[in-house]
C-alpha cells in the first residue's frame, strides 16, 4: 500500500498559501452555494479524485456548539461532488466517545448526508497500517493509521472554530488527531498526550497534511473549549489550501496572536505559512470580521494587541 | 492528500516494519456479502445479533470491527462472549471453537494480546481476551498467561519520577490522586477508566485460587483509582473529572463499564449517584452500542429499565448499527441478561 505524502519545506521556499473568508450568519442559509463560489476560486484539482472530509465530531452535543455543524458537513460534500470528486466520504475517529452511532443521530448527520452506511468512517474501528512518522518533533516515530485516511486522494479538515483547554485553540491541524484509531490507542488518545500535544501533532501533520481546511466558524466555541466553552456566533466560513495559513487566519480572527500559539508558530516553519504577508487573503479581511474569543487565564498571553 | 512532492522514488511508501498481520490474507475475510441481522416485528432479538455474528465470522476464525475486515482481537474476544453468553439459542460449538484458536494463536509470548495480530505491543485487549477464553474454557494456560502479563502491568503515572515531579509542577488545569494506579490503554500512558474497568472484571471473573496473591492489592488500588476519577455529579467519562474546577460531562460507556467493575461496592454512595446519573441518562440514548451497555449495567444491578428489545428495533432502522461487531455483541450479552438477576460467578462471590 503507498500513499502520498506531503512537501515539507521551510517557509521562506513555499510559494503563498490562499485563504478566504466568506460571511455566513446561520446554519439554514445555502452554504452550498456559498461554499461553491468560493472554492471555484481555489481551482483545486479534485476531479476523479477520491475524496475525504475530517469533520471534529467530539460528542454527541445536540445542542450544535460543540461539534462540526452537520449543514456545513453537507454543504462541503455537495460542493466536493460538484466540482467533479469521484466520491466523498465523510470520516471521524472520537478522542472521548466511543458510540459513533450515538453522536451522529444526535446531531442528525444523515438528515443532510442522506444514509450514512457506506459514506461515512469510523476511524476508531478502521483497519490499520503502520506507518512511519516524517518527523522527529516527538518519540513517536510510528503510528498505526486507519486505511480509509491512507488511500484518500484528497483530505479536507474540517473542524468547528474553538478555543481549546490544553493546546490554546483546536482547529484544522488539531483536527487530525481524530484520524490516530482508538481501537489501537485508545479513547482518549493518550499516547499522543504523553509524547506532547505539540511534538505530536506536528509529527502527524507533517506525515498526513489535510490538503485543503473549512473552518466552521458561524458559531465557533470561547472559554474553556474544545467541550465545555461557550457558544460564539462568528458568522464566517474560513478556508484555504495550507492548513497553518488557515488555522492562523482563524487565530486573527479570534483575536489570538498564531505566533503565540506553540503548535502554530512551530508548524509555521515546516508545513505553512503563518505570517499575515505569505497568505493571500480571499472574501473578507480579517479585520472586518474579527470577533475576540474568550480565553481561560492560563492563555491571556495568546491574546493579540489591539489592532493587530 | 497533498501531493507535493514528485519525486520519484521519494519516500512515499508505507514502511511497514511489522510486515503482513499473521492474519491479514484477504482469504482469511468473509467472502459473502455482508449478512446484516435479521429483524422482524419491529423487535430486534438476540437471534438476529446472533446470526450476524455467525455469518460474519471470518475464515480465519476471528472477527473484524466490521463484516469483511481484518480480525481484531477486540471484537473477536467480544464475539465469543457473545456465543458462550446466548443461552435461548447456543450456536455451533465449531463457531466458538474456532474464535478460540484464532485468539490463542494472536496471544503474544509474553502473554498480552495487541489490537491486531503482528503488532507488536500488547494491550488493553489482553483483559478481554483473557476473560473471553476464561469463559469459554479449555484454555487455561493462556488464561494464566494474560493474567500474569496483567498483573506486571503498570501504568506510566505514579512512579518516582512522576511523583516527584507533580510535587514539584502539580499540574494547575486537572486534579487527580496518581498514587492511585489501574490500568492504561497502551504500555508507557496513564490509568484511564475503561482499561481499569475491564482488567477489573477479568480479575473478578477469575476463582480465588488461581489468583496470585498481588491481584488482591491491584483490584484495590484500581478499585481507588475509579471512584478518584468519577466525576463529581456522578458516572465517568473518557477524560478528566475535573479540569480547571470544572465538573467533567459522564459518558454513557465509561459509566456502564465502571459501574460494572465496581458491583462488589454497590452501598457506596458514588454508585448510586453513578446509578442515578444514568438512569436518568437512559431514555435520550441514541446509539445501540451505549443503550445496550447501559441496559447491561442497570440490570446488573437490579433496576427496573424498559425492554431493550422495541428500542433497538428503533435504533436499527437508519443505519443497521454500522454492521458493528462490538455492538452486535454487546447487544447480545444485553438480551441474555434481560429479565435475570445477574447472579455473580463463583469466582466473584468468593472474591467478595
Amino acid at each position: 500500500m503507498s500513499f502520498a505524502q506531503p512537501s515539507l519545506m521551510p517557509s521562506f521556499t513555499r510559494p503563498p498559501s490562499r485563504v478566504a473568508i466568506v460571511r455566513s450568519a446561520r446554519y439554514d442559509l445555502d452554504l452550498g452555494a456559498v461554499l461553491f463560489r468560493a472554492l471555484k476560486e481555489f481551482d483545486l484539482p479534485v476531479k476523479g479524485f477520491k475524496v475525504l472530509l475530517k469533520p471534529n465530531f467530539v460528542e454527541s452535543d445536540p445542542e450544535g456548539v460543540i461539534n462540526t455543524h452537520p449543514a456545513v458537513v453537507g454543504a462541503v460534500r455537495e460542493t466536493f461532488l460538484r466540482l467533479g470528486a469521484e466520491s466523498v466520504r465523510v470520516a471521524e475517529g472520537p478522542a472521548h466517545e466511543r458510540d459513533m452511532e450515538a453522536i451522529l443521530e444526535t446531531i442528525r448527520l444523515r438528515n443532510f448526508l442522506g444514509p450514512l452506511p457506506g459514506l461515512f468512517v469510523d476511524l476508531n474501528l478502521d483497519e490499520v497500517h503502520a506507518v512511519n512518522l516524517r518527523t522527529r518533533a516527538s518519540k513517536l516515530k510510528q503510528l498505526y493509521l486507519p486505511r480509509t485516511v491512507l488511500e484518500a486522494d484528497y483530505i479536507v479538515s474540517l473542524p468547528k472554530l474553538k478555543t481549546h483547554h490544553w493546546a490554546g485553540v483546536t482547529l484544522s491541524l488539531k483536527n487530525m488527531f481524530g484520524i490516530v484509531p482508538g481501537c489501537c490507542y485508545g479513547w482518549p488518545k493518550n499516547v499522543l498526550h504523553w509524547a506532547g500535544i505539540t511534538p505530536s501533532l506536528l509529527d502527524i501533520n507533517s506525515t498526513v497534511r489535510p490538503d485543503f481546511a473549512i473552518v466552521d466558524g458561524i458559531i465557533g466555541m470561547e472559554g474553556n473549549g474544545p467541550i465545555q466553552g461557550s457558544p460564539k456566533p462568528s458568522g464566517v466560513l474560513i478556508l484555504g489550501d495550507d492548513p497553518v495559513a488557515v488555522d492562523a487566519t482563524c487565530a486573527r480572527v479570534m483575536g489570538l496572536a498564531p505566533e503565540r500559539i506553540d503548535y502554530l508558530a512551530k508548524a509555521g516553519m515546516l508545513l505553512g505559512h503563518l505570517k499575515p504577508e505569505k497568505i493571500r487573503q480571499l472574501g473578507e479581511c480579517v479585520a472586518s470580521v474579527r470577533t475576540p474569543f474568550a480565553v481561560l487565564p492560563a492563555f491571556q498571553r495568546l491574546v493579540a494587541a489591539k489592532g493587530k | 492528500m497533498q501531493v507535493a512532492d514528485s519525486t520519484p522514488g521519494s519516500d512515499r511508501q508505507i514502511q511497514n516494519p511489522n510486515a503482513e498481520p499473521r492474519f491479514a490474507s484477504p482469504e482469511s475475510r468473509v467472502p459473502n456479502p455482508v449478512s446484516r441481522a435479521r429483524m422482524t416485528s419491529g423487535q430486534l432479538r438476540d437471534s438476529h445479533c446472533l446470526e450476524f455474528l455467525i455469518t460474519n465470522q471470518n475464515s480465519d476464525g476471528g472477527w473484524g470491527y466490521h463484516p469483511a475486515s481484518l480480525s481484531a482481537v477486540e471484537a473477536t474476544a467480544w464475539g465469543l462472549a457473545a456465543l458462550i453468553s446466548s443461552r435461548r439459542a447456543p450456536p455451533p460449538a465449531e463457531v466458538c471453537a474456532r474464535a478460540r484458536d484464532w485468539l490463542l494463536q494472536a496471544q503474544q509470548t509474553d502473554g498480552s494480546w495487541p489490537p491486531f495480530p503482528g503488532q507488536p505491543q500488547g494491550c488493553w485487549v489482553t483483559s478481554i481476551a483473557s476473560q473471553a477464553l476464561h469463559l469459554h474454557g479449555g484454555a487455561q494456560n493462556a488464561v494464566q498467561r494474560g493474567l500474569h502479563w496483567l498483573l506486571n502491568a503498570w501504568p506510566a503515572e505514579g512512579t518516582v519520577w512522576w511523583r516527584l515531579r507533580q510535587t514539584l509542577f502539580p499540574s494547575r488545569v486537572a486534579r487527580q490522586d496518581s498514587s492511585l494506579r489501574g490500568w492504561n490503554w497502551t504500555p508507557g500512558t496513564a490509568s484511564w477508566v475503561e482499561p481499569t474497568a475491564h482488567a477489573l472484571l477479568f480479575l473478578r471473573s477469575l476463582p480465588m485460587e488461581i489468583l496470585p496473591p498481588q491481584a488482591a492489592k491491584r483490584r484495590q488500588l484500581a478499585e481507588c483509582m475509579l471512584f478518584d476519577r468519577m466525576c463529581p455529579g456522578g458516572g465517568w467519562n473518557s477524560g478528566n473529572p475535573l479540569v480547571y474546577g470544572v465538573a467533567g460531562v459522564p459518558r454513557i460507556g465509561p459509566t456502564a463499564w465502571a459501574l460494572l467493575a465496581l458491583r462488589n461496592h454497590s452501598e457506596r454512595p458514588e454508585i448510586q449517584t453513578s446509578l442515578g446519573w444514568l438512569e436518568g441518562t437512559y431514555g435520550a440514548i441514541h446509539g445501540a452500542a451505549s443503550l445496550a451497555l447501559a441496559h447491561r449495567c442497570l440490570t446488573a444491578y437490579g433496576r427496573r429499565v424498559s425492554p431493550l428489545a422495541p428500542a433497538l428495533g428503533e435504533l436499527y432502522s437508519p443505519n443497521h448499527f454500522f454492521d458493528s461487531m462490538l455492538t452486535n455483541a454487546w447487544i447480545v450479552l444485553a438480551l441474555n441478561e434481560e429479565g435475570s438477576a445477574v447472579v455473580p460467578t463463583a469466582g466473584e462471590a468468593a472474591n467478595r
